[in-house]
């Protein structure tokens, strides 16, 4: 049965913002942080979320600007991308993280996937996905946990799944429908 | 309009994940920035009978949204389609600019222009989506662009789906997006202006432009700005 629900009077000063200082801007460089204040951040964000910083572990590989990159990448070191890569990224075990200048069409399935460059493709994230405040994606994101930075630019699907168990393969559960709603599937192109 | 029974978008057995009907807000009034929204907390409610409903947010992606709706089950689907219009006449006009030192500089038509930009835009499986968050959009979109935007939207709402729209009584003073902070409640982040206010509409106006969805309900608030939800 329909009940009118109880209404409220919205707000009149929606408007007006007597401390400006605490007012976020849609753009604002200040949106750096990852855990925005002000309001809280239910469990499947993501609050402790790899940093986007530079690699500077010998353990992580790294396409450099200016350099592409055409075909796939596979193994098990982080990869940190700030040149232009085409194809497939699958690191299921490790973190891929897109610098600033990084632009990548490709797939991506790792562990954590950092983005704070240009993806155009679908991302499938073990643990975590994090979009920082200059991303830009085209594409679904799939990842049991997702944080976004004010900024940022994302245009698909974005969907939370399980964490793998301590026992499976770190690789990304699939989701438990096939079908894909994101631009990137029905064949839009890139802004 | 028909909106004298809640419309059933899936089966009952969604019924769990249901946000209990709307009622009494808290009494802690709201931050300046912050909008009480009936409109928002009338469109959970009509969506909330869908298991894993599948939601389209056409502004800006923002943490606090994404987290509002997968954190209850919802699958989320985001395009910044005013930021994208602007691309696309930016774009559109630097080819003009182009040709014309060529000496081609045939301008397209508005309606030409909408068309285009749709070729592109909002490409989704028809009845894709349980509800669509359009927030204020349709005030910065011409009058040929905004009914084949309404047009598209029907088409991938599936049937006793929602699109929640925000309209602006008189040209707003600055320009805003918006994100979601708890079931009844919208957060207006202040933004750099994108788009210019194109049009206020007249409450026929907007029956006529929502005309294929059967039924619309309105909240006013103090500040003239009418939410509106439309079923389809």
């Amino acid at each position: 049965m329909w009940r009118k629900p109880t209404e409220v009077q919205p707000s009149s000063q929606p408007y007006a913002s007597p401390n400006p200082s605490s007012t976020r801007s849609e753009e604002s460089p200040k949106a750096a942080s990852f855990q925005p204040q002000g309001y809280s951040t239910p469990a499947a964000s993501l609050g402790s979320v790899p940093s986007s910083a530079a690699p500077n572990s010998s353990n992580i590989s790294k396409i450099s600007s200016g350099l592409k990159i055409q075909g796939d990448v596979s193994g098990s070191s982080d990869l940190y991308i700030d040149g232009d890569v085409t194809g497939k990224i699958r690191l299921s075990n490790a973190r891929v993280t897109v610098g600033p200048n990084g632009r990548v069409q490709a797939e991506i399935e790792a562990r954590d996937i950092v983005v704070d460059g240009s993806v155009q493709g679908n991302l499938k994230a073990g643990e975590s996905a994090r979009f920082g405040s200059s991303s830009r994606v085209v594409g679904s994101v799939l990842s049991p946990r997702i944080g976004i930075e004010d900024g940022a630019r994302l245009r698909g699907k974005i969907e939370t799944v399980r964490a793998p168990q301590a026992s499976k393969s770190p690789s990304v559960e699939s989701s438990s429908e096939s079908e894909d709603l994101s631009p990137v599937a029905t064949g839009i192109k890139s802004e | 309009m028909n909106w004298t029974a809640k419309p059933r978008i899936g089966s009952a057995a969604g019924a769990a994940a249901a946000p209990s009907k709307p009622g009494p807000s808290p009494s802690a009034p709201p931050a300046a920035n912050h909008r009480v929204s009936n409109g928002l907390k009338e469109f959970l409610w009509l969506i909330g009978d869908v298991p894993r409903g599948r939601i389209l947010d056409l502004g800006p992606v923002w943490q606090s949204t994404v987290s509002f709706f997968v954190d209850r089950g919802y699958r989320l689907s985001a395009e910044d389609l005013l930021r994208a219009w602007k691309d696309f006449l930016t774009a559109e006009e630097e080819k003009l600019r182009t040709a014309a030192i060529g000496g081609n500089n045939d301008k397209l038509s508005p309606a030409v222009l909408a068309d285009k930009f749709l070729e592109n835009a909002l490409q989704y499986p028809e009845k894709s989506f349980h509800g669509v968050l359009a927030w204020d959009l349709f005030d910065y979109f011409d009058a040929e662009a905004a009914p084949r935007l309404v047009d598209r939207l029907s088409t991938l709402v599936h049937p006793g789906g929602a699109v929640l729209a925000l309209f602006h009584s008189r040209p707003a003073e600055r320009f805003h997006r918006y994100r979601i902070v708890d079931a009844q409640t919208v957060e207006l982040i202040p933004a750099p202006t994108i788009a210019v206010h194109s049009r206020v509409f007249q409450n026929r106006e907007l029956l006529d432009l929502f005309e294929q969805f059967r039924s619309s309900k309105s909240f006013v608030g103090r500040d003239q700005v009418r939410e509106a939800l439309f079923v389809k």
